[in-house]
């Protein structure tokens, strides 16, 4: 069987952060996005901010993102991205505020355009 | 004249004779008499007392043989019924000689207490079974009830109590599954194929202390198990864990290590504990060995269940523990053996090991791609395969990043070879649209069911036959043996 993991999962979430869930600063929303500041790092990291740090290799991802990509919940990245940025191996930046955002209706005109450009 | 005087006298002759011969006749029959008289009372007396004799004899075997009854039934039947289940109670023997009539009557009580002990055995593990069962049942649905959870609200509070609920649970899950193992449940999880490592890690997260382990995965990267062992082997690993732990002062660490070996994969155990002594080892060893057939009534009171589920499970899934020798901590070395045919692989690309468990150490190891790359394929396919080990791909939701997948060996060259003193680099590759659709999860899966080769093939029928095997064994020596 390949791809799509289906079932239970064998290894419980609370596993990768040894049972906290309280992260080390609040900072941290769901949209933040997380870059990585440093190269690879073989250093004696525990395995899950291991894993956290290798997927933020080459390219910046959202709390939310690196969650559904490591399959853990949010809060579980949380910590570990907690973690990671009070190493300073990783930085954070808020979301863009809703009110910065470009308008949906403009998007989805672009989007429509790109569309018929396509066809 | 002279006639008459010589009659006369002829004939007193004659009756004098005559008198003599009757006298001395009759002499001798009174004699005769005399004898036989002597003779029968003599034979009389004999006769008395022989009788006299045999009535005494038969008393004394008569009290001989009631002692004998009598301690047959006082001590002898009583040390045999409990020996059935202590076997270092001695059984004395009889009392005397008269006592070898009553050794069928031993013989058929054993046969009976043992039968009647299987059977009441059986009964209470087919009890036990069922409610096991179904708290196995409703506690998996309450993981389901916690898994939903955790993903749906992330607030650090909420959250922690969630970790501490689902760990809970998962304790309790635990020791559900294991007391219907031993009561000869099936493991009651039907798991997809999985990494080794995930397997293990997902029985370390299900002891209190899981904190202490320390993995280390000196696997190759995507060496998994077939989907029936994974489940046994999370078992097994979480009751040597927990042997391991149990036994161990708080502030060491339990080291664990995954090794390839020559017929398949060593899972090593090691604590730095107090150990155990060569007769507990040795009794370990058998009950893990899993050889005998486990009876409910020799587990103790509180039973213990870890040792006695690793026997039944390496009965019926060709799995080996080792519990003979000492670790070099101090403490108790278990290996676990995963026969080759238990053991598959799973490209790490597509389908990485889950994020909390260690990370390959043979990550660092893989010979680095070769110029040309007809000639190293092999490896350059495993380099790529670590590179992207843990990155994830097309299907994840939400990954809006390129796919850092060349799965086809063949797609050498748009692509510039790696110089040679260049450390291999991660680079952003664009995917073709076969490539997307070979890795999109419904095109993987009709594509990953190759044919398969003989070895497997023969594999999986020698699994069906020893199975079947174990199970005619388990069968013969349940209850109902023919008296």
């Amino acid at each position: 069987m390949r791809g799509h993991r289906s079932g239970r999962p064998l290894v419980p979430a609370y596993l990768s952060t040894s049972g906290v869930a309280r992260p080390s600063r609040n900072s941290l929303e769901r949209l933040s996005v997380l870059t990585s500041t440093t190269g690879p790092v073989f250093g004696d990291l525990p395995a899950a901010q291991h894993a956290l740090l290798q997927s933020l290799e080459g390219g910046s991802l959202t709390v939310v993102e690196a969650a559904a990509l490591l399959r853990l919940p949010v809060s579980a990245i949380r910590v570990l991205a907690a973690a990671l940025i009070d190493q300073g191996l990783v930085t954070a930046r808020p979301p863009v505020p809703p009110a910065a955002q470009p308008d949906h209706d403009l998007l989805k005109r672009v989007a429509d355009g790109l569309r018929a450009l396509k066809l | 004249m002279i006639e008459i005087p010589e009659l006369a006298f002829g004939g007193l002759a004659a009756g004098t004779v005559s008198a003599l011969a009757l006298g001395s006749g009759l002499w001798r029959s009174r004699r005769e008499r005399a004898r036989l008289r002597r003779e029968m009372t003599g034979l009389r007396h004999q006769a008395e007392q022989s009788a006299r004799a045999g009535a005494e004899e038969a008393e004394r075997i008569r009290q001989a043989f009631t002692a004998e009854l009598e301690h047959l039934a006082t001590r002898r039947m009583p040390a045999e019924a409990s020996r059935t289940a202590h076997p270092h109670v001695p059984v004395p023997g009889p009392v005397g000689p008269e006592g070898a009539a009553t050794e069928p009557v031993l013989a058929a009580l054993r046969t009976a207490v043992l039968q009647e002990r299987k059977r009441v055995d059986a009964a209470a593990r087919a009890g036990m079974r069922g409610t096991t069962r179904e708290i196995q049942a409703s506690l998996y649905r309450l993981q389901d009830i916690l898994h939903g959870l955790q993903q749906r609200y992330d607030e650090p509070e909420l959250a922690q109590d969630l970790y501490s609920l689902d760990h809970e649970n998962e304790q309790s899950l635990r020791r559900a599954q294991v007391a219907a193992v031993v009561c000869g449940a099936w493991v009651g999880l039907a798991r997809e194929e999985s990494h080794l490592v995930d397997a293990v890690t997902g029985g370390q997260a299900r002891l209190s202390g899981y904190r202490r382990v320390k993995l280390h995965n000196h696997l190759d990267p995507g060496t998994a198990l077939v989907s029936h062992a994974v489940e046994p082997v999370a078992i097994i690993a979480a009751e040597l864990l927990d042997n391991a732990l149990r036994h161990s002062s708080p502030d060491t660490s339990v080291v664990v290590n995954l090794e390839h070996v020559h017929n398949g994969v060593a899972v090593t155990v090691d604590d730095a504990g107090v150990g155990m002594a060569p007769d507990e080892r040795a009794a370990a060893q058998r009950v893990v060995a899993g050889t005998d057939p486990i009876m409910f009534s020799d587990l103790g009171d509180p039973p213990r269940m870890g040792l006695a589920a690793i026997g039944q499970l390496t009965r019926q899934f060709d799995l080996s523990v080792d519990l003979s020798t000492p670790s070099p901590y101090g403490g108790v070395r278990a290996v676990l053996l995963v026969d080759k045919h238990l053991l598959s692989h799973i490209d790490p690309a597509l389908r990485p090991a889950a994020a909390s468990t260690s990370p390959s150490t043979r990550t660092g190891e893989v010979p680095r791609p070769e110029p040309l790359a007809g000639h190293a394929e092999p490896a350059e396919h495993a380099a790529r395969a670590e590179r992207v080990e843990h990155a994830e791909h097309a299907h994840a939701p939400g990954d809006g990043r390129p796919v850092s997948v060349d799965d086809q060996p063949t797609s050498g060259p748009d692509q510039p070879a790696p110089a040679v003193d260049d450390l291999p680099r991660r680079r952003r590759r664009q995917v073709s649209p076969d490539q997307a659709a070979m890795i999109r999860p419904s095109a993987a899966e009709t594509a990953a069911a190759p044919a398969r080769s003989p070895e497997e093939t023969a594999a999986a029928l020698g699994a069906l036959q020893s199975a079947t095997a174990a199970a005619r064994d388990a069968a013969r020596s349940e209850g109902t043996a023919p008296r």
